[in-house]
């Protein structure tokens, strides 16, 4: 069973993918900032993380950097309710974002897709 | 090892811990500009560290070699490497890079075009620095015109993406870094061809590192990559064989490595923080010499594109040739098919290799063509964005491929 993170600050986001995610018979736990997230990563081990761009205090794209130069190839999929995010470069470094939305659908073929890559480790 | 270039090394360097290289062939009009932002870079980022500028040139007769040496390096020592009289091509130079930079005792080497305007300093430190920082192999990320390297955007950077599963936008860049000890699992790789010695050098180093499972990252360099513009309609000449059958042959060699691989991962991203991005300026495309040519080449090869491709595919691409010029459309998939199918009958040698590689042109010529219609309203941004779209069609299409390798 692969364990997804979540980190996003809306309470209402973290439920909702909470609850369809784990009727999906993933396991999941969650982040309501991006306070000490590469503890956290470190601590929790996901093999996911679905990370929202815009939270209060943090900026996600920041947060992705961060995770993607201390844990090279752990699936990031970025969260976003608009996609102007694009127009930053640094959004590169994410498996694959998807626009929020109350119908999870896209979001599960995009987790079910970052969980079934295939690439040799880096040595 | 033998040593098979002309060296001029007038300040004696014997070692170094960090080579910045400029290969060339008959570029003294713009070297002078590289190797002085490079010098800056060398100077501002790695003072503390023995440096030294190489220029690897083809002996060219136009006064390179004069005007690397003339151009102000504020004291950091050059060396002057070419091939003998008569010997071309940029995998030559990097051949005789790969001696130097074993013989200098280099830990990294970051290599930068010579005909670039856009160069910075910074580009030397973004391009170095996570070598310093357990990566072993550094390609260029610019925004890029949505015209310019278009072999880039419809053939290489798919197809290696599907391919081996990592997300290098610029495969063929032309700016890299890599460590000393990337140098040498280059020389001593037994996939040396005469086109890799050539214009393939560049997709075959990214290839190479990729199969090494060498940490790979792309520097981010601030300002779009500006240098002597190509039309994609008008100038390619062998440089489109010699990275295409690179892409083949090292698929032939590489078929344990590629075939394990199920969609693609992202790299680090390296160098943020400069400020606004700068927009590229305008490469100008003639859509007329585009469908000329694919006319021209649908006329002249659908013989062998009929040997090349199985039969619904051959009529796909007979219908599309058959389109008014005003509803021409080369769909994703189609080309995707196509690229694979050409793949196939490289590996099997069904047809004469040279002749399928140039039999492949008017048919990228035909999806250049549609790429820019259909990208012709589009921003920068929103032409990336179709790029991506069409790589993962690359990817979802890669079953097909792994069903006609024999699998």
């Amino acid at each position: 069973m692969a364990k997804i993170l979540i980190v996003d600050d809306e309470e209402h986001i973290r439920f909702l993918y909470s609850e369809e995610l784990t009727d999906e018979g993933y396991e999941v736990v969650t982040a309501d900032s991006g306070f000490q997230l590469l503890e956290r990563i470190a601590a929790e081990k996901p093999d996911l993380v679905i990370l929202d761009i815009k939270m209060v205090d943090y900026n996600g794209l920041d947060l992705l950097q961060d995770i993607r130069n201390k844990y090279y190839d752990l699936p990031v999929i970025l969260c976003t309710a608009y996609d102007t995010f694009k127009e930053d470069m640094k959004s590169i470094a994410a498996d694959f974002y998807v626009i929020k939305s109350f119908d999870l659908t896209e979001l599960k073929n995009k987790i079910k897709m970052a969980l079934e890559t295939s690439v040799p480790q880096k040595a | 090892m033998v040593q098979d270039y002309l060296e001029e090394n007038p300040s004696n360097i014997n070692e170094a811990e960090m080579v910045v290289a400029i290969p060339s062939y008959r570029e003294a009009k713009l070297i002078g500009y590289p190797t002085t932002q490079a010098a800056l870079g060398l100077k501002r980022y790695f003072a503390e560290r023995k440096c030294v500028l190489i220029n690897c040139d083809n002996n060219s007769d136009d006064g390179t070699k004069e005007a690397f040496f003339a151009a102000d390096t504020e004291g950091v020592p050059r060396i002057y490497l070419s091939t003998p009289a008569g010997i071309r091509g940029k995998g030559n130079n990097f051949h005789n890079l790969f001696h130097k930079v074993l013989e200098l005792g280099a830990k990294a080497v970051v290599v930068v075009d010579a005909d670039l305007k856009s160069i910075t300093p910074q580009w030397i430190k973004h391009l170095g620095e996570p070598l310093f920082n357990e990566f072993g192999y550094v390609a260029p990320l610019y925004v890029r015109h949505k015209y310019d390297g278009t072999i880039t955007n419809s053939i290489a950077y798919p197809l290696t993406r599907a391919l081996y599963g990592r997300r290098v936008r610029q495969p063929i860049g032309g700016d890299f870094g890599f460590s000393g000890e990337m140098a040498r699992v280059f020389l001593a790789s037994p996939t040396w061809t005469e086109a890799v010695r050539n214009f393939g050098i560049d997709i075959w180093m990214t290839t190479i590192a990729m199969n090494n499972n060498v940490p790979i990252c792309q520097a981010y360099m601030g300002r779009p990559k500006i240098h002597k513009p190509k039309d994609p309609g008008a100038d390619l000449g062998p440089m489109f064989s010699q990275v295409v059958g690179t892409i083949f042959d090292l698929m032939t060699q590489t078929t344990g490595y590629w075939m394990r691989v199920k969609w693609s991962r992202p790299t680090s991203i390296y160098g943020f923080g400069l400020g606004e991005v700068e927009m590229p300026p305008p490469v100008k495309v003639s859509e007329d010499k585009l469908a000329a040519n694919f006319r021209e080449g649908f006329q002249q090869w659908q013989g062998l594109w009929a040997q090349i491709l199985p039969e619904d595919l051959n009529k796909k691409i007979g219908e599309i040739g058959g389109l008014p010029p005003d509803q021409f459309d080369f769909p994703t998939q189609l080309w995707a098919k196509t690229l694979y199918e050409f793949a196939v009958a490289y590996k099997e040698q069904t047809v004469d290799r040279q002749q399928l590689l140039v039999s492949l042109i008017p048919l990228y010529f035909g999806k250049t063509l549609s790429y820019v219609r259909k990208t012709a309203r589009m921003s920068v941004q929103q032409a990336e964005e179709f790029i991506e779209n069409e790589c993962m069609v690359f990817e979802e299409t890669k079953p097909y491929l792994l069903e006609r390798w024999g699998a």
